[in-house]
């Protein structure tokens, strides 16, 4: 059963101190985690102390403002970064979407970059060829599927790494704010597309500034601030 | 201990079931390096040639005495370079994978074998060159040659290991990266990969002796141009490739999981 739970996870990134002349006086800022210093070395607390629990079938809205820790905290769930303390429970296959350009590469065609993708997420060439048309349909990219990565605008990208990262249909999908990159009919189609995933009991984590679309799309919303939460409804 | 050698052992098995992964990445890496050339990944052998071809040309008269020089210089360049570029190029491996590590979780070996990958098929076309070189300098083909490949083998399974320690170094210590480049720039002159050494004193002795590229390079080298077995020349790189792994294993089991954070 496909399930995420986190009990009091914390993540700090340390930073080397740089040497440098300018004055050391530092001022409070209302954005990110909390900076403080650790013998040599500048820490920020990017999460603390942050539980909570998500079934099958849940779509959860990531809100906060920059620096509030959203990013961090779906790296921690695709298991990018190991916490720096607390547990972390996953049942599940976990794709993700980040950033969009990642894995893809500039020179090759989009055909070879769903190759790529795909072999880099893990899937056998047979389900990549199974999946090759649809997911060049879902995009309607058409025959510039056939053209190198670099020619496609942001929203084109945006929407061949969709089809991609939707096409085997994950248990788990984590989505960084980019959606927005997409015009409003792929909007639509991609509402769709997670809906269905959600449907098939599986869970949705979703971080974005765009409230309508937390609200179209997501069951709960979690709001962090400053690596903490704020609250889940 | 045995943690951190099952945690590298982890990291490299899921990297070798994701094989395809940096076979594909190491050929789209060779191919856009050259996407915009005529002569595509043929400028790899040009490069090769010339650079031996001059060095044959400058040294030959000096040592005219030596009629294997040709093959010695052919041989000595191929696996320098090698070696070399693997060097330099793992200094920076993480952090030129920095995207990929901070958007996927591919295991670090898919990165490590990935230049491995890279670099020998890079290899594969100076060795063309070198093979013709040898031919050409009037060295027969006999079975001298098979004894070679015992010597390439140590050093193609050295690859890996080495690429990890010092994809490691740089992640730790950036700074490395120039030194490293540096030395590798330096010890083409001190290691005899052009000048031969025949016993003097002083410090092309100890540059012979006291340096682990010798012994990489006669391993492969000794057979063809001296018609010897290289027992000693293999023991040392043998000793030499088994120490980086351990030290590759150890580093990989423990750090793997601090790279995200270096880089
Ligand atoms: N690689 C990093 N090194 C150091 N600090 C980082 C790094 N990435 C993010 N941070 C810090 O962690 C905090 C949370 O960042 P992030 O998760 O990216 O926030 P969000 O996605 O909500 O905007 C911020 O204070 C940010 O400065
Ligand atoms: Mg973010």
């Amino acid at each position: 059963m496909t399930s995420i739970e986190l009990n009091n996870v914390s993540l700090v990134y340390r930073l080397f101190e740089k040497l440098t002349l300018s004055a050391p006086g530092r001022r409070r800022s209302n954005l990110g985690g909390n900076i403080a210093k650790s013998g040599t070395k500048q820490v920020v607390q990017a999460l603390d102390d942050v539980s909570f629990e998500l079934k099958a079938g849940d779509r959860l809205g990531l809100v906060g403002p920059n620096g509030a820790g959203k990013t961090t905290l779906l790296k921690v769930l695709y298991g990018i970064y190991q916490p720096s303390g607390g547990r972390v429970s996953i049942t599940g296959k976990v794709d993700a979407l980040f950033n969009i350009s990642i894995g893809f590469r500039p020179e090759a065609t989009g055909r070879r970059n769903i190759v790529l993708r795909g072999l880099i997420s893990g899937w056998t060439m047979a389900e990549i060829e199974e999946k090759m048309e649809e997911i060049i349909d879902f995009s309607e990219l058409g025959d510039f599927i056939d053209l190198p990565f670099k020619a496609y605008s942001q929203g084109m990208a945006a929407r061949l790494a969709f089809a991609i990262a939707t096409a085997l249909e994950p248990e788990i999908l984590l989505m960084d704010e980019w959606i927005g990159a997409g015009d409003a009919s792929f909007q639509e189609k991609a509402k769709q597309r997670m809906d269905e995933l959600a449907e098939k009991a599986g869970i949705i984590v979703l971080a974005s500034h765009d409230d309508a679309l937390i609200r179209r799309v997501c069951t709960k919303k979690l709001t962090l601030r400053a690596g903490r939460v704020e609250s889940l409804t | 201990m045995i943690a951190v050698l099952n945690g590298a052992f982890d990291d490299i098995s899921k990297a070798v079931r994701l094989y395809r992964v940096w076979i594909a990445l190491a050929h789209e890496d060779i191919g856009d390096q050259h996407r915009r050339t005529t002569l595509g990944p043929l400028w790899m052998l040009v490069n090769y040639f010339a650079f031996v071809s001059t060095f044959v040309f400058v040294f030959v008269t000096k040592d005219a005495s030596n009629p294997s020089y040709p093959a010695y210089v052919a041989i000595g360049m191929l696996v320098w370079f090698y070696l070399s570029e693997i060097i330099t190029m793992s200094v920076s491996l993480f952090q030129r994978e920095a995207s990929f590590i901070q958007g996927t979780t591919l295991p670090l070996f898919v990165y490590v074998m990935r230049l491995t990958m890279q670099s020998i098929i890079r290899a594969g076309y100076s060795l063309a060159g070198c093979v013709l070189i040898l031919l050409l300098s009037g060295q027969g083909i006999d079975t001298n040659w098979l004894r070679s490949l015992l010597g390439l083998l140590l050093i193609v399974l050295a690859t890996p290991a080495f690429i990890m320690v010092f994809a490691f170094l740089g992640a730790f210590f950036p700074d490395s990266e120039f030194i490293v480049g540096n030395l590798m720039r330096v010890g083409m002159f001190l290691t005899p990969v052009f000048w031969v050494y025949s016993g003097q004193e002083g410090i092309q002795k100890y540059a012979y002796h006291w340096n682990p590229f010798t012994y990489f390079l006669e391993g492969v080298r000794e057979p063809i141009t001296a018609g010897i077995f290289p027992t000693h020349a293999l023991v040392v790189t043998g000793y030499i490739c088994l120490g980086t792994w351990v030290l590759a294993l150890l580093l990989l089991g423990r750090y793997r999981k601090r790279i995200v954070f270096l880089i």
